[in-house]
């Protein structure tokens, strides 16, 4: 049986289970680092991403497909598995085989518990937190180019960047996020020096954000923003909604710094301190700039 | 114009029954999935002065006995928010089942009613999947527009702005299409007390997968659902002053190595 793979991790997963790995890329760069770890790679030069799916089903057939977790990719995934009459189950956290079916998990429920399903092939999957990370491999993968017809129903008029500054959450070891315990604009301003001296980025909550527009999005940190693994994230004023949690968990240590000893987000931290972060965030700031003139 | 908009009656995260080793789905109340209320919003801008927006619910959380009340009573308020009328899909069959399933109930409902277009919130907050919209768009063939923060319908146009992650793609399409809004695309109203008076009067249509003719198989079951055990080491510092929270902090951060010691 067949596993189409959009990335080394996949790949990897699929030998695991018994599965030969064809990969499937979009962009030149990635069907270069799939060839790498798979004997064939279809590189998809122009059309829809759904009919792409379908057409690489009817032609080679898979038994499970791993794509990218943009949102377009999973849009096209939820397109292709309808037509096909497949399952769709993003952000897996755990896929095995068990006889001829899948086993797959994925957290639910504002990530308080762990869904687990049983899926016949084909499967469509994305791979959420949690998924290792492959270097560069030798496998020496032929690329095969394919084209399938584009969308004409859906017109694009226009594309806005969004602006893109120096901030690169994804990269960051240290992030030091913000959320509605500021109370002010130019509050802000503890939590950036406190970020110059952990030589952290810094992230932010949804509505600081979306609603308040305190930060460009690109800080912007959660299911609807960017997903982070650094080494530390320190959620500062940050009540901790499940939407917000399930852009943090991949990181190494969680910590938080709150107000009300009841916020949602002390339960998946590893240190916390309940107190009022105007009185925190300066001494935290003083005490290790002292720390750092002294080392 | 005839809108259908997806209202889902979510599990409430929020008040979530959890043991050590079980889930209590049957005693966790339902809720209507918080984005959901601004894709009835924009339902009901749309439908402008002739038209009707008609609600599609699918129950997916037992016991079914005792939801179809639940259900009803929730449903009253996307009523009130100026739905015309509701429906809600209940089966057995469709109690933990997957989203294949799901979309198939919708679009049976769609079908039978008839709609220009089909607005949905861009995931729902038990599950998360995002997938239902495009699903429903494959069913029905039509295109769908996901991810719409702003939203313009004139003379069988829509012209969206869609969020994807780094970039705002605006594009148009006709219709009639699915499309799946973000929370900035409005702010959902707060209906009167008229309004909540009036929409006891409103029809709640109950239908099976047997009067939309549906009789597939789900592709994929929800075998297990258990609590997810967090492995933080969860110190938190509620007890003595501000400098001695701020050092304990920082020896936590040496101690594990996050900072180098001095």
């Amino acid at each position: 049986m067949r596993a189409l793979v959009s990335s080394p991790e996949a790949a990897v997963l699929a030998r695991e289970m018994g599965l030969e790995a064809l990969g499937l890329a979009w962009t030149d760069e990635e069907a270069r680092r799939l060839a790498g770890h798979v004997g064939r790679v279809y590189l998809v030069r122009s059309g829809s991403m759904a009919d792409a799916l379908v057409r690489l089903y009817r032609d080679e057939g898979f038994a499970v497909a791993v794509l990218p977790g943009t949102r377009e990719a999973r849009d096209a995934a939820a397109y292709a598995a309808q037509l096909l009459g497949a399952a769709f189950i993003p952000d897996a956290v755990n896929v095995a085989m068990a006889g001829d079916k899948f086993r797959v998990e994925r957290l639910v429920l504002g990530n308080k518990a762990v869904a687990v399903y049983e899926a016949q092939p084909p499967l469509l999957l994305t791979l959420g937190p949690g998924s290792r990370s492959v270097g560069e491999g030798s496998a020496g993968g032929e690329v095969r180019e394919i084209s399938v017809g584009e969308d004409k129903r859906v017109r694009p008029l226009s594309v806005e960047e969004k602006p893109k500054g120096a901030v690169r959450l994804e990269d960051a070891e240290i992030i030091v996020s913000v959320g509605r315990g500021f109370k002010r604009k130019e509050d802000l301003q503890l939590a950036f020096h406190l970020a110059e001296v952990l030589g952290a980025q810094v992230g932010c909550s949804r509505p600081i954000a979306a609603d308040l527009k305190w930060l460009p999005e690109e800080h912007w940190v959660g299911l609807s923003g960017k997903k982070v693994s650094p080494r530390l994230y320190l959620a500062v004023g940050i009540s901790g909604q499940a939407q917000h949690i399930a852009g943090i968990l991949n990181s190494k240590y969680i910590a938080a710094i709150n107000s009300d000893p009841n916020a949602p987000i002390f339960q998946y931290v590893d240190f916390g301190i309940v107190d009022d972060l105007y009185k925190v965030l300066p001494l935290l700031a003083q005490r290790l700039s002292e720390r750092r003139r002294g080392a | 114009m005839n809108v259908a908009v997806l209202v889902k009656l979510a599990l409430d995260t929020g008040q979530l029954r959890l043991s050590q080793s079980a889930v209590g789905v049957e005693e966790t109340p339902l809720k209507i999935s918080d984005i959901d209320r601004n894709a009835v919003e924009e339902a009901v801008k749309l439908r402008g002065s002739a038209g009707k927006v008609a609600s599609i619910s699918v129950l997916k959380w037992p016991p079914v006995g005792r939801r179809v009340q639940e259900a009803e009573n929730l449903l009253r308020e996307v009523l009130a928010m100026g739905v015309d009328e509701a429906y809600l899909v209940v089966d057995e069959a469709l109690i933990g089942s997957d989203h294949y399933m799901t979309a198939k109930a919708i679009a049976g409902v769609v079908r039978r009613i008839g709609a220009d277009m089909v607005v949905a919130g861009e995931a729902t907050v038990d599950g998360y999947t995002a997938q239902i919209p495009a699903r429903v768009a494959a069913e029905l063939g039509w295109p769908y527009l996901t991810y719409v923060r702003e939203l313009k319908v004139d003379g069988g146009r829509a012209v969206a702005r869609r969020d994807l992650e780094d970039r705002v793609l605006v594009v148009e399409a006709d219709l009639p299409l699915v499309a799946s809004v973000t929370r900035e695309i409005n702010v959902p109203r707060i209906p009167t007390l008229l309004a909540i008076r009036a929409a006891m009067k409103k029809p709640i249509v109950r239908l099976g997968l047997g009067d939309l003719g549906i009789g597939e198989a789900p592709r994929a079951r929800l075998a297990e659902l258990r609590p997810l055990v967090v492995s933080r080491r969860r110190v938190i510092v509620k007890e003595g002053t501000v400098e001695e929270k701020v050092d304990k902090f920082i020896d936590f951060l040496i101690g594990e190595g996050i900072l180098r010691g001095a």
